[in-house]
């Protein structure tokens, strides 16, 4: 015990300030389709080993701010899977279709096409997500992300 | 008391965005994966990366832990017959040919199982399979002794995602058949992981680790190639008129003699090198020139034109003749 504190003491100042306090866990589930024997589905979300094509997948990210300070200019950035295709569910994220140069709302952002037109970027495009948290995370709160894609 | 506080206001903003993000997902289900997907033992790895400023002013970072997820092998496979329409062939034919392509549309490398199946009802005959053989070459044709005999069970067609190749189906047609008769045959290719009710779970038999999960088309695919009879039979009718010296039809030595001999080609198929050869008969001449061909003059020389006199006989080749078609060939000869 009392080496453990005497190391505590030697670590305190330097973790003081550069603790990692605040932690992110992902989560990824698929939906599937459970028939309730009346002739309906119902869709639960399940944490997958494997996936197949064309499924369904919801990303879940848990933020926590564990340590006793509060932690501002929160930013998340989820690198979207080049097997995944975006499917929304994130309107509060920002989006990038350039592996994250810019930034921006879908709309926003353009797509030069083979034919030399720009178009407006589609969920296809996307291969990042962002969020920016504007309020600071106080210690000890807690959040959650999500947004939705398809297995390519 | 403070930190609860904040603890809720959290939550709220949590609750409030789920269904709103749920709600406006549903719309974006419209576009689906690719033809075949991503290939089957891919690993998809999520990672996100937060980053933050502590009350120091210094930039902090944390990583979230990585999910790993295999994809499964969709077992789906289409097969397609490469005819135009039906195939003619002629009654007791050997090794007629019938193409089909088949299409792993699958998203895995797979083994296909090829089975030909002729006993169908509603056609005339069942034509007899004698082999199953792939376009080794593809170039689209059967190329006897180039192309690879399959043969069940050994030699099974493994196709990569998306990978089409052109498969023949060699019948013998049996020898009563009429002309018109039609006979069916099936050509049906299945995932040898395993086939059925699409849904059906091969346990971690797929490509690169996961599950093999058989998809739309029940794994297995079937689709019918024809064969139709074009038989042809000719019929041969000679005739001869005779002039006399004296301009009436005796026959007499002097008389000249036309014989006309009318091949007609019945039935909707063809005959092939048809040639028409007549003897000179006994105590008579041939009339050198006289051969004629659809009503235009022959050599009598064996030369580039169809018609011939050697051997004291002429002959004229017909090459070949459609069902329908009439072939008329004269000459003259003169009585000694």
């Amino acid at each position: 015990m009392r080496i453990f504190l005497t190391l505590l003491a030697i670590l305190a100042p330097s973790m003081a300030f550069a603790a990692n306090n605040v932690t992110l866990s992902s989560l990824v589930f698929v939906e599937k389709a459970v028939p309730d024997g009346a002739g309906r589905k119902h869709i639960v979300l399940e944490e997958p080993k494997s996936v197949m094509p064309g499924d369904r997948l919801v990303f879940i990210l848990n933020y926590r701010n564990a340590g006793r300070l509060p932690a501002s200019d929160f930013v998340v950035t989820n690198p979207l899977p080049a097997a995944v295709v975006y499917q929304g569910g994130a309107e509060s994220a920002q989006v990038s279709i350039d592996g994250g140069r810019n930034w921006g709302t879908l709309p926003a952002l353009r797509v030069l096409e083979p034919d030399g037109r720009w178009r407006s970027a589609r969920a296809e495009d996307v291969t990042h997500l962002r969020w920016v948290l504007k309020q600071a995370i106080p210690a000890g709160a807690f959040g959650k992300l999500s947004f939705r894609g398809v297995v390519r | 008391m403070f930190t609860a506080y904040r603890w809720s206001i959290m939550h709220v903003q949590f609750l409030r965005m789920l269904p709103f993000a749920i709600a406006t997902a549903t719309i974006g289900y419209s576009s689906s994966a690719s033809a075949a997907g991503t290939t089957a033992g891919t690993t998809i790895s999520n990672t996100a990366t937060a980053s933050y400023t502590d009350p120091g002013g210094n930039t902090q970072t944390a990583n979230s832990n990585q999910v790993d997820i295999t994809v499964d092998e969709l077992l789906d496979v289409s097969v397609a017959t490469a005819d135009p329409g039906p195939v003619p062939v002629s009654p007791g034919a050997i090794n007629q040919v019938l193409s089909f392509t088949i299409t792993n549309t699958g998203n895995g490398a797979e083994a296909f199982d090829l089975t030909a199946t002729s006993a169908i009802g509603g056609d005339q005959f069942d034509p007899t399979t004698t082999s199953i053989v792939i376009d080794t070459n593809n170039n689209g044709a059967y190329d006897a002794g180039v192309d690879t005999v399959y043969t069940n069970g050994s030699n099974a067609l493994t196709l990569t995602p998306d990978q089409s190749q052109r498969v023949f189906v060699l019948s013998t047609i049996p020898g009563g058949s009429a002309d018109l008769d039609r006979g069916f045959l099936d050509l049906t290719a299945a995932a040898r992981t395993g086939s059925g009710s699409a849904g059906t779970i091969f346990a971690g038999q797929g490509q690169g680790g996961g599950d093999a999960v058989v998809g739309s088309t029940g794994a297995d695919g079937t689709d019918r190639g024809i064969y139709v009879v074009q038989s042809a039979a000719m019929t041969f009718i000679k005739s001869a008129t005779v002039l006399d010296p004296f301009g009436g039809t005796k026959s007499v030595p002097g008389s000249i003699v036309t014989y006309t001999l009318v091949a007609t080609v019945s039935g909707t198929g063809s005959l092939a090198n048809l040639t028409i050869g007549d003897t000179v008969p006994a105590n008579t001449t041939y009339q050198a020139g006289s051969l004629t061909f659809q009503g235009n003059g022959m050599t009598d020389a064996a030369d580039a034109d169809a018609g011939a006199f050697a051997g004291n006989a002429v002959s004229v080749q017909l090459g070949t003749v459609a069902g329908g078609q009439t072939r008329t060939v004269t000459f003259k000869v003169r009585i000694d």
